[in-house]
């Protein structure tokens, strides 16, 4: 379904979402940062530029609790946690490259076990996304194979108009049903002309290629130079829409407390760190070939899917000037000699 | 494979039924499922791992080492060396632990029938092979020879020491145990040297014979060699593979070798399997 939704109107929907109760996360400036976060009311929403963080700790937060213990003499009860706890939520102003991660990640959350702590807030989730129409230097996402007008992942797309507004385009069936719920909100689109989109790098990869190359290369040369400089910092997957790594700690004393999973990188030394002091990726370069090999390879050998989407956030925020794009380019450059 | 409502996160509770000192930082705990209607339906396969835990340090990942012919209790054992297997260490009889599983792949137990085994372990890794070890002899008339070559840096460092005179004296079993060169004492009974050597002496033969082999890394790599000079093909000779997990369900990202998860994929696998992955384990 395609409507058009003025400015003033995604206002009023929004208001009208949170007086319904419903938790409306978009971007938000918290502490001079902008990060997807719950708006207390529609005038918080910033549009204009990238999140520093991607919109995947609504779905995944960087710490939740898995469990609670509490024991008295030897005997000791847990709690579970209650999805049903989890909100009916609608993200407002996602970027084409933060919604196209979760279909991705639902791959995995999904597959075999599944991880109801992922999957429910995935089931209560209405994903608005906007197009992008500026880019800077860091951003690819064309370059892997999406578009800033990319509609994978999002339930109802915005596209901003020349004139203001946007035209609206509902692209699952949650988002006709919140087209529909607020009907009076839209209008039939006009002759209306969109605003230019965005020209990321004019990079294109070659997946298949880059992905043949991993195949064969586990063992090269390069990667002591691509990667020796990384710090281990974690920064690159803390800010990735699609990093997903997670480690399980306890918390509390041995009488109570709580079991939590938090985000975890494979960028860290102790990530594969056995208790015998033995460990399989014991040299920086290691690990960050895992993150390519991870993104490129294993999850597409797995899942069919590649899990980066090109919004180019590691490559703003890496200290040591890493650029997985040049990264890239670089691999599809020795996979054609 | 679980339903989809359940939180996949949340272990079973089990008691300590009883603690057993292998060694002197060696510990096996018994443990009974709290939930009694558990105790009859938790099944599992020889070769499935677990995630244990104690409340407040946090979980750690070791195979099921007691039989899956032996119900009522399972068993695990470790090395206390970290924050959770230390906490795991300081628990009593009666105290509650954490279970999730079981996890993971398995022996092809059936695939052996027939056939005569060679058990080959170093160290703290007779656990892995121990719950197949008792499968086989539970089971005793389904198999073939069967040949246990097991090795410790000392004396002291040999785990399930009151189970390997038990095997020693079963006329069934022909058991083999050494000691690193300094590592006997003035009583000890069993050979001097190590591992691999020991196996080349004992020279088992591979003729319709399945090799199953866990150990330190320095072990299984001067093993395999051995395994192949006594004429066994690397499908007939398994192993255990160990990285560090977390959730033991395919999500953590973090017991990869190459592409394959050892929680998902293994951690049970051939030698032609291990010998086609990249060196990251």
């Amino acid at each position: 379904m395609r409507k058009q939704l003025s400015s003033e109107h995604l206002t009023a929907l929004l208001q009208a979402l949170i007086a319904a109760g419903t938790r409306v996360v978009g971007p938000r400036r918290v502490a001079g940062i902008l990060l997807y976060e719950p708006l207390i009311t529609p005038d918080e929403l910033v549009l204009d530029e990238l999140p520093r963080r991607s919109v995947k700790e609504a779905f995944f937060p960087v710490c939740e609790d898995l469990l609670a213990y509490e024991k008295q003499g030897q005997q000791l009860t847990l709690q579970d946690v209650d999805p049903a706890s989890f909100p009916q939520t609608v993200l407002v102003g996602v970027r084409p490259c933060d919604a196209a991660a979760i279909p991705v990640l639902d791959a995995v959350f999904s597959w075999d076990y599944k991880d109801q702590f992922f999957l429910e807030r995935r089931a209560r989730t209405t994903i608005i996304s906007l197009a992008c129409t500026s880019a800077d230097d860091a951003c690819f996402c064309t370059a892997v194979g999406l578009a800033p007008d990319e509609p994978r992942g999002a339930d109802l797309m915005l596209t901003p108009l020349e004139d203001g507004g946007y035209l609206a385009e509902s692209h699952s069936e949650k988002g006709e049903a919140l087209l529909e719920a607020h009907a009076g909100l839209f209008s039939e689109p006009g002759a209306v002309q969109p605003l230019p989109l965005a020209q990321p790098q004019t990079l294109s990869f070659d997946l298949k290629k880059i992905k043949a190359w991993l195949d064969e290369h586990f063992e090269d040369e390069s990667w002591d130079g691509i990667a020796t400089r990384c710090v281990g910092c974690g920064s690159c997957a803390f800010v990735c829409p699609a990093c997903h790594c997670f480690d399980i700690v306890d918390e509390g004393s041995e009488k109570s407390g709580k079991r939590r999973k938090f985000w975890d990188a494979c960028g860290f030394w102790k990530f594969t760190h056995h208790a015998s002091g033995h460990n399989p990726r014991d040299f920086q370069p290691k690990r960050y070939r895992n993150r390519i090999m991870h993104k490129f390879k294993y999850y597409d050998d797995k899942f069919g899917q590649t899990l980066c989407t090109g919004c180019g956030r590691c490559v703003r925020l890496c200290p040591v000037g890493i650029d997985i794009a040049g990264v890239l380019e670089e691999i599809e450059k020795k996979a054609n000699e | 494979m679980c339903d989809s409502n359940q939180n996949i996160y949340l272990p079973y509770l089990a008691t300590v039924d009883e603690v057993i000192d292998e060694t002197p930082d060696v510990r096996t705990l018994r443990l009974i499922f709290q939930d009694e209607q558990l105790r009859d339906t938790f099944s599992f396969r020889a070769g499935q791992f677990a995630e244990y835990s104690a409340f407040g340090a946090g979980e750690s990942t070791f195979c099921i080492a007691s039989s899956p012919t032996r119900t009522g209790s399972i068993e695990c054992c470790f090395r206390g060396v970290g924050r959770v297997t230390e906490a795991l260490r300081r628990l009593e009889p009666g105290d509650t632990v954490g279970v999730r599983g079981p996890y993971g792949n398995s022996f092809p137990i059936e695939q052996f029938f027939g056939k005569n085994l060679v058990f080959v372990a170093g160290g703290i890794a007779l656990p892995p092979l121990r719950t197949l070890i008792w499968n086989c002899l539970d089971w005793r008339e389904k198999f073939g020879d069967i040949t246990i070559v097991y090795g410790a840096r000392t004396e002291a460092d040999l785990v399930y020491k009151r189970e390997l005179s038990e095997w020693q004296q079963r006329g069934d079993v022909r058991l083999v145990k050494t000691v690193d060169p300094g590592g006997d004492g003035p009583e000890w009974n069993g050979k001097v040297g190590f591992v691999p050597t020991v196996l080349e002496e004992a020279a088992p033969s591979a003729e319709n014979t399945i090799a199953l082999v866990c150990g330190p890394p320095v072990m299984i790599k001067f093993t395999l060699p051995v395994l192949e000079k006594l004429g066994f093909g690397d499908e007939a000779i398994y192993t255990t593979l160990e990285n560090r997990m977390k959730c033991g369900l395919g999500k953590c990202g973090r017991c990869n070798v190459g592409n394959v998860y050892v929680c998902k994929d293994g951690p049970v696998f051939t030698a032609k399997q291990v010998k086609a992955m990249p060196l990251e384990y």
